[in-house]
Parts: structure tokens; sequence; C-alpha cells
């Protein structure tokens, strides 16, 4: 019991710790990719203490709305991360059921997120925040199309007791377990503001949808919503990996080896993305998240007739 | 008789009473005195009542009686205490909402009595309603229950809006009644009692078994709002005063699930076809309720039409129930019926909390439009809280109790798909991602509302925006109760699960919903609080540090940025609303001025309702023209009146005589 609770602190850290440095590999990655050499790897600590340092600014029209809302986006991120196992780790939050608080926890700060934006009272942070509105409501029918099968199929509702009830002993598992992993990354890269839907890098207003959200905020303020969103792509990035956990399973070596191993490929598979693709039109958006539900439906209709 | 001298029901039958003599207080001739004591004596009778609910059996020991009074006439059992706690709960704030909406009435010296004798008569009916035991008596409560709030819905019965919309109401109101007599009808046929406990039929005795649901959810379904009769919500609830407002949306409605569930009493087990009908309608309502609310710029209208989202997702429930009791299954049943009655008791509180915050909205605006609204968080912040604390509930988004019901519902899909497997988990999966669709609808929605409603700045000039004690206490009842029930629901769970014990479950009860680990949410809940307490702290020492300013937003180099240049509700929802455009009748209108220098240019966008339009209307369109086929019969002569009416009589007599 102990040992489970050290593991489950342990998990936090290692998440919270490691985003930045995520961040920073998708960048040099797609730096090196597009022919450039790129920032240092650890560029975004050195941005998020820039920005911890620097004065913070309030728009003359927000309340106090925009000035609690940084600070519960990061907090329900960490209680996601909570919920999430890391390796083969027991969570520090697991009980039957925790999917669904998972999804509603990134739910109550997207609506905080949304809010703090409609806050300043300007046109371009609307534009942001009805797009944040209407493409997440397209993206949360894939998280529970591809977890929420995987947890029917295998009878738990647990993030933790999912993922360990993965098997690699049948070949149509083994499929719909890859193309439910396909699933994830599509969802990761709309929910962390990634190139087909988002564009992370523009300062063009028209364009961007998590940026522009967040552009009157400074200081403080976009140092915990910086911060938020590192650690944000990262736990969408551990959900990503931890599809590999049957084969982590022998040893503490090995799991630790697959750990940064499925890191390393997917800041690689991130920037590849980002770099053959370009942004899609926003209207185009719905459509490719439809997309990615559908394989989900049919991937579990798949599964289930050929079993 | 013995009964009553128990000391509990001297209790009960005195609360009864005393909310009886609020009526007499009416008699006061100031007219400020006599709502000040009517309303007070109504309070008084409403606590008493709800201590005495409270203090019953059903609720203080582990037992369960069922409590029959004056000769069988009223019986309490489980189902009936929950619906009497959750009408007596609701009313109490409410009615001291009273105090400060019927207020600006008095002050312009209009007359109000009628009002308060309507509303006090429509919340004794009401409580009475759901412990009535004889099916007459029953149909004479839902009567009185409905016409009360008819009559009291037409306080500013010179607007013409307030004619047409309590018409809708009238109708729907009459139309459904004929329908529970046939329903009833057919129950006292089968059975030969007028008792309710004594009816228990079962479905594998004919035809006439499946009639009566089917009638029975159909009747039922049109008090309650399902979709295709969901019609006359969203025209009522705008015109009606916002106290109405508040609680016809938060319980009135709530007999009509009251009523399908009393049904299931009668008929249970049912067969799993009825599970599915109402998992159909139920998952319908939710999405295209919520989907309309959306499209609504009146934020009552909006309101409405998301208490059919809401009951809805009510209705998902019970068609969980209904299928875990086709397939013998307690521990779905409990799940489904469990998520059903707590969402009921959860939408209640919600649901008038955000109507109570749109009516002091309303009174200082004397709009209901929110697009001439805004910046009312700089007026008004505590309002502000507490209407974000209701919206973030309805939204079903933890903390608060929305989340709690709909966690419920989600494990009664999980468990459904485990227990039985075959093509149920691809089914039950397609109903979570329906819920996670209504969900994300429901958080686009209410982040409009907020947002358009109470930040950024002021649409239309607010000159003084008065509150006054009594909605900080309604309101402020209201949010305690979102954030108790949302933050430890250990005992609102145990109410439930003792609810369902009493008559629903056939076999061996299942304690699916007790062992739910409740006390994680507890944890979890009270850690993001404390978390973000603790964080908050830090950043303002941070601030401190390094620096806080206030400045204006960016503007791209424009500094003459007015508030008609914030983003709109029409424009937040514009993207949204246009993937459904034919379900939602939704038509927008970019008004661009051809000349040199555009003067006039705008955006306006307008959803009507489908039903309404597309069926409900063309219907009474088609009808007119009949009658007026048949208008030659009119004619002043009362004589001809008797003649028709002397051929009818004999008509009948007829059919009668030859009957028999």
């Amino acid at each position: 019991m102990g040992l489970d609770i050290l593991q489950g602190i342990i998990s936090i850290i290692i998440i919270l710790g490691l985003a930045p440095l995520f961040a920073g590999l998708v960048n040099k990655q797609k730096a090196i990719l597009t022919g450039r050499i790129g920032a240092p790897i650890l560029q975004p600590f050195y941005e998020l203490q820039r920005l911890f340092k620097k004065e913070t600014i309030n728009a003359v029209t927000s309340s106090i709305l925009s000035r609690i809302s940084p600070v519960l986006n990061l907090v329900t991120l960490i209680i996601a991360a909570a919920i999430l196992p890391v390796g083969f780790w027991k969570p520090l939050i697991s009980f039957n059921g925790d999917i669904i608080l998972f999804a509603y926890i990134l739910s109550l700060a997207r609506f905080f997120q949304i809010l703090a934006a409609m806050d300043i009272g300007s046109s371009f942070e609307g534009m942001g925040a009805a797009r944040e509105a209407t493409f997440a409501l397209f993206a949360e029918p894939i998280f529970f199309f591809t977890i929420g099968s995987i947890s029917i199929i295998s009878g738990f509702t647990s993030l933790y007791d999912i993922y360990h009830s993965i098997r690699l002993d049948n070949i149509s598992y083994e499929v719909f377990i890859v193309i439910c992993s396909i699933s994830v990354f599509m969802l990761a890269v709309t929910e962390c503001s990634r190139m087909p839907v988002d564009d992370p890098n523009t300062h063009l207003e028209l364009t961007m949808i998590h940026e522009v959200m967040i552009l009157d905020n400074s200081g403080i303020d976009l140092f915990l919503y910086q911060y938020s969103s590192y650690v944000k792509l990262f736990i969408y990035a551990v959900l990503e990996i931890s599809f590999f956990y049957p084969f982590s399973k022998q040893s503490y070596l090995l799991g630790i080896l697959i750990f940064v191993t499925g890191c390393v490929a997917l800041t690689f598979a991130l920037g590849m993305v980002e770099t053959i693709t370009s942004r899609y039109k926003m209207k185009n958006i719905p459509q490719y998240l439809l997309f990615a539900t559908a394989i989900g439906i049919l991937n579990l209709l798949i599964y289930t007739f050929t079993n | 008789m013995n009964d009553l001298i128990d000391s509990d029901n001297v209790l009960f039958v005195a609360a009864f009473v005393i909310q009886f003599l609020a009526i007499a207080f009416l008699a006061i001739k100031n007219q400020r005195a006599a709502f000040f004591s009517s309303n007070i004596v109504l309070l008084v009778g409403l606590t008493l009542g709800l201590i005495s609910t409270l203090s019953s059996a059903f609720f203080s020991s582990a037992g369960i009686s069922s409590n029959n009074m004056f000769e069988n006439w009223i019986r309490l059992d489980g189902l009936s205490t929950y619906f009497l706690f959750i009408i007596q709960l609701v009313a109490i704030p409410t009615t001291i909402y009273n105090f400060s909406y019927l207020r600006h009435y008095i002050e312009q010296k209009r007359p109000i009595k009628s009002f308060i004798i309507f509303y006090i008569m429509l919340l004794i009916s009401t409580q009475i309603l759901v412990m009535a035991n004889q099916a007459i008596f029953f149909l004479v409560c839902w009567e009185v229950m409905s016409m009360s709030a008819y009559l009291a819905m037409i306080l500013e019965k010179e607007k013409e809006e307030v004619q047409s919309g309590s018409f809708y109401y009238l109708v729907a109101s009459h139309f459904l009644i004929f329908i529970l007599y046939i329903m009833f009808f057919l129950l006292h046929q089968q059975t030969g009692s007028w008792f309710l406990s004594d009816y228990h039929l079962s479905f594998s005795a004919g035809v006439v078994v499946p009639i009566i649901f089917v009638l029975s959810f159909i009747g039922f379904g049109i008090k309650a709002g399902f979709m295709p009769f969901h019609f006359w919500l969203p025209q009522a609830h705008p015109i009606a005063p916002t106290v109405l407002s508040a609680f016809l949306s938060g319980v009135i409605i709530k007999m009509g699930i009251y009523g399908i569930l009393r049904t299931f009493l009668f008929i249970k087990p049912v067969p799993e076809w009825c599970g599915w009908l109402l998992l159909v309608v139920s998952i319908i309502s939710a999405v295209f309720g919520v989907w309309y609310a959306l499209a609504q710029h009146d934020i009552k209208r909006l309101l409405a039409y998301h208490s059919v989202e809401n009951i809805g997702i009510i209705g998902i429930g019970i068609g969980i129930g209904f299928i875990g009791s086709a397939n013998n299954l307690p521990a779905v049943e409990v799940l489904g019926f469990g998520g059903a009655l707590l969402h009921t008791l959860n939408h209640a509180i919600f649901k008038s909390l955000l109507f109570v915050g749109s009516g002091v909205v309303y009174q200082n605006l004397g709009t209901r439009n929110i697009e001439l609204m805004g910046g009312l968080v700089h007026r008004a912040k505590y309002i502000a809280i507490l209407f974000l604390i209701g919206s973030v509930a309805i939204s079903g988004v933890p903390p608060f109790n929305g989340f709690i019901s709909e966690f419920i519902i989600y494990t009664g899909f999980f468990k459904t798909a485990n227990e039985l497997k075959d093509y149920y988990p691809i089914l039950m999966l397609m109903f979570v991602v329906g819920l996670a669709f209504v969900g994300g609808l429901a958080v686009a929605c209410f982040t409009k509302v907020n947002s358009i409603m109470f930040l950024g700045s002021e649409r239309k000039e607010v000159k003084h925006f008065h509150t006054s004690a009594y909605d900080y206490i309604s309101l402020g009842i209201f949010a305690l109760l979102c954030i108790v029930i949302g933050f430890y629901p250990q005992p609102f769970v145990r109410i439930v699960n003792k609810v369902i014990t009493d008559g629903f479950v056939a076999g061996n009860f299942s304690p699916a919903l007790v062992n739910i680990d409740w006390f994680y949410f507890t944890m979890i809940f009270s850690s993001i609080a404390l978390g973000i307490f603790i964080l908050y702290l830090a950043k303002i020492k941070v601030e401190k540090k390094y620096g806080r300013k206030i400045s204006a937003a960016w503007g791209c180099g424009y500094d003459n940025i007015t508030p008609r240049m914030q983003y709109t509700a029409s424009s937040f929802a514009d993207e949204l609303n246009t993937i459904p455009k034919s379900v939602l009748v939704y038509h927008k209108e970019v008004k661009v001025s051809k000349n040199a220098f555009p003067l006039t240019s705008g955006f306006e966008s307008h959803s009507k309702d489908f039903v309404d339009n597309k069926i409900v209307l063309p219907l009474i369109d088609f009808l007119k023209s009949l009658v007026a086929k048949i208008e030659f019969l009119s004619q002043t002569d009362i004589r001809y009146y008797i003649a028709f009416i002397l051929i009818i009589i004999t008509i009948y007599s007829l059919i009668a005589f030859l009957w028999v």
C-alpha cells in the first residue's frame, strides 16, 4: 500500500517534471526534420523561467475568473495526471469509473479556460473560445470510443485496469489495440493543439485556437497556461505510450527503456506529422475529428464481429 | 385512522394545514402586508413539511414503512417520500425568492393576490399529488396542479406573448389529462380497484398492459417534456413569472417522471422494448434539447430547452433501469434508476438556481435577451459566482452535483455492457458517446451563457443593479446544495438507494450504487478546491514580487473599442448551430449595406422549434380548415345548439343501449 502511494506520487512528479522536456524534444525533432538547427531541447524550461519573472498584465474588462482560471487549469491537469498510470505503476487515484472522471476533469479545465478567454471581452479571444468549444465537442467522443471500447471489451472501467488488461495473445485483438492507439494519437493532436488542427507557432489570430485564447495573458498567468499545455501534451503522450504496457511487464529496466523509447518515438511522430501536413481549414476540422471517431466505431464493430 | 395520533403525522398534517392557512392571510387589505404575512406562513408550512418528511421513518431508520392515511387515500412509500422531499426542498428557496420578485409588482400597485393564491395551490396540490393513492384523487390533484400553474402563469395577461405561451401550456395539459383518464380507466378495468397500491399487472396478461405503458409514456411524457412532446416547454417557461418558471422547470415537469416511475411499479417487470423506447427517445431529447438551447438568445427559453435535455438524461437512466428489469439484473436496475432519481433531485436544484439567477438579471435589465447583457460580473459579483456554480453543475462537470448523477448513469452503461454480452457492448458504447456529446454541448452552451451575460463589458448600459438579501439567500441555498451533493454524495446516494429498495427491484438487491467509491470523489474534489486555493495564494505572492498592472485588452493597435465589438452569443454558437441547420430551423442573416459608406450592417440568427413549426402548427391549421367546413352550423340562435345537444345525446344513448 505504502509502495503504491509512493509510486503514484513519483509518477506525478515524472509527468510534471518531464512535460516541458517532452515539448522541447518535439520542437527539436520538428526543427531537424525541416532542416533547421532549432532551439535547445531545454528551451521550454528557459521560457517558463522567463515568463515567471515577467510582470502580469490583466485586461481592464477582466474579472476574477481570468485570474483563477490559470490556477484551476494546472490543478485539474495534476489531478488528471494522478489518474494516469505511468508505465506499470499504479496511479495515485484509481477506482472503478475513473475514465469518466478523467474525461470530465479535463472538461472542467476547458470550461474555465473558455470562460477566461471570454472574460477579456475581445473578439480575438471570443473566436478562439468558440472554436475550442466546437472542436472539443467532437474530440470528446474519440476518447470514449477508443478507451471506452477497450474498457467494454475488458470489463474494467479504471484506466490502470484497462491498460493492465491489454494482452498480446490474439491477432485480432492486437490489430484492435493498434488502431485504438491511432485514434488516441489523433485525439492527442487535437487536444494539445498540434498541427493538422491547430498551429502552436503562428501568431495570426484568425488561424489559432489555443494560442488566441491566452492572447491577453502574461507573466505568471501565461506561465501557468504554458506549463499546463506542456503537461497536457505529456499526459496524452503517456496515454499513448501505455499501449506498450504488455512489453514492459518483464522488468523495471525494460519498462523504463520502453517508456523512454516510446517518448522519443512519439516526439518523432509528432514532429513528422507537423512537417508533412499543413493545418486544415477550420471548417474541415470537424470532419477530421469525425474521421477519428469513425475509426473507433469501425474498429469496435470489426473486433466484435470477428470474435 | 389510528395513524393520525402518531406524533409524526400530527406534524405532517399540521404542515399542510399551515400551508392552507397562508391563503387566509391574503384577506388582509394592504397588499404588501397580505403578501408578506402569507409568504412567511407558507414558508413556515413548507419548512415544517420538510422537517416531517425528513424525520419520517423513511429517512431516519433503516426500515421502510409505507404510511397509509385517510382510509388509504394517502400513501407514503419510498418513491412518494422522495418526490415530496424534492418538492419541499425546492419550494422553500423559491418561495424566499418570492419576496424579492414580487416586490416590483407591489411597488407598481399591481394586483398579485390571485397569483399568490394559485402559487400556494400549486405547491399544495403538487405535494398531495405524489402521495395520492386513489386514482380519481390523483387525477383531481393533477388537474388542480396543472390549472393553478396556468392561472399563476398569466400574471401579466395583458401581454400578447403571455397569452400565446400560456395557451400552449393549457392545450398540452388538457391533452395529456385525457390520456391519463384513459390510462387509469384501463387500470381500473383490469384490476377492479381505484387504489394505486392495488395495481399489479403483468405484461404477459395481454395487449392492455403495453397500451397502458405507451399511454403513460405519452401522457406523463408530455408533462416531462420528452422530445416530440416538448414543444410547450419553450413557449410557456419564458412568459411565466420567474418564481413559477423555477418551480415549473424544477418540480412540475418532474411529475411526469414520477408518473412514469409510478406506472413502472404497476407493471414491473417490463419487457426490454420499453427500455429501448425510453433510451432512444431520451437520447434524442438530450442531444437536441441542448442543441436547441445553444441556438437561443432568450435566457429563459434557453433554460427551458435545457430542461428537455435534463429530462432526457433522467430518461436515459430510467431506460437502463428498464433494461435491467427486463433481464433481471438488479445491479443494472439500481444504477439506472439511481442515476435517474438522483438526477431528478439535482436538476430540480440547479435549474431552479439558474431560473432564479436569470430572474434577478431580468428584474434589473428588463430584458431576457442575452445579446443585450454583458459585464454584469462587475456589477454583481456574487450573483455571477452563484450562477456560475449552477452552470458548472448543469453541464455535468465536476465537482458539483450534476457530475455525480451522470457518473452513476455512465456506470450503468458499463455495467449493462458487462452483464449482457452479445451486441449490448456496442449499443451501450453508442449511448456513452451520446451522453459525452451532450456533455460537450452543455459545456459549449453554458460557457456561452455565462460569458455573454456576465463577462466582458456591458452591451446595454446598466444604471443601477439592485440585489436584495432574499436573492442571495435563495441562490445561496441552491448553490450550497449543489456543492454538498457534489462533494459529499454518500447520504443522497443512500436515500436514492433506499427508494429503489422499496419496490423497484424484484430479485436480490444489489449494492452496486453504494459500492461506487464515493470516498474518492470527496477526496479528489476537496484536493482540487484546496489546490486552487493554495496555488492562487502562491500566484498572488509571485505577482506581488514581479508586479501586476491593469491595462487595455490587445486590439491590434485599434484603441476605439466599443462593447458592441465583443463576440456575441450568435457568433459564439454559429459554427455549432450550422451543423444541424434543418432540425434547428436555423436562419442567419448577414446585413451588409452596399453603399460607399457602409453604415448599417449586422448579423442575426434565429432558431425555431422543429416540432412546433413543422408538426404542431401545420396540424392546427389543418384542423382549422376542417372546422371551417362545418362553420355553416354555427348559428346565432341558441335553439340550434339545443337541437345539436339533443341529437348528440340521442346518438350516445343509442350506442349505450346497443352496447348493453
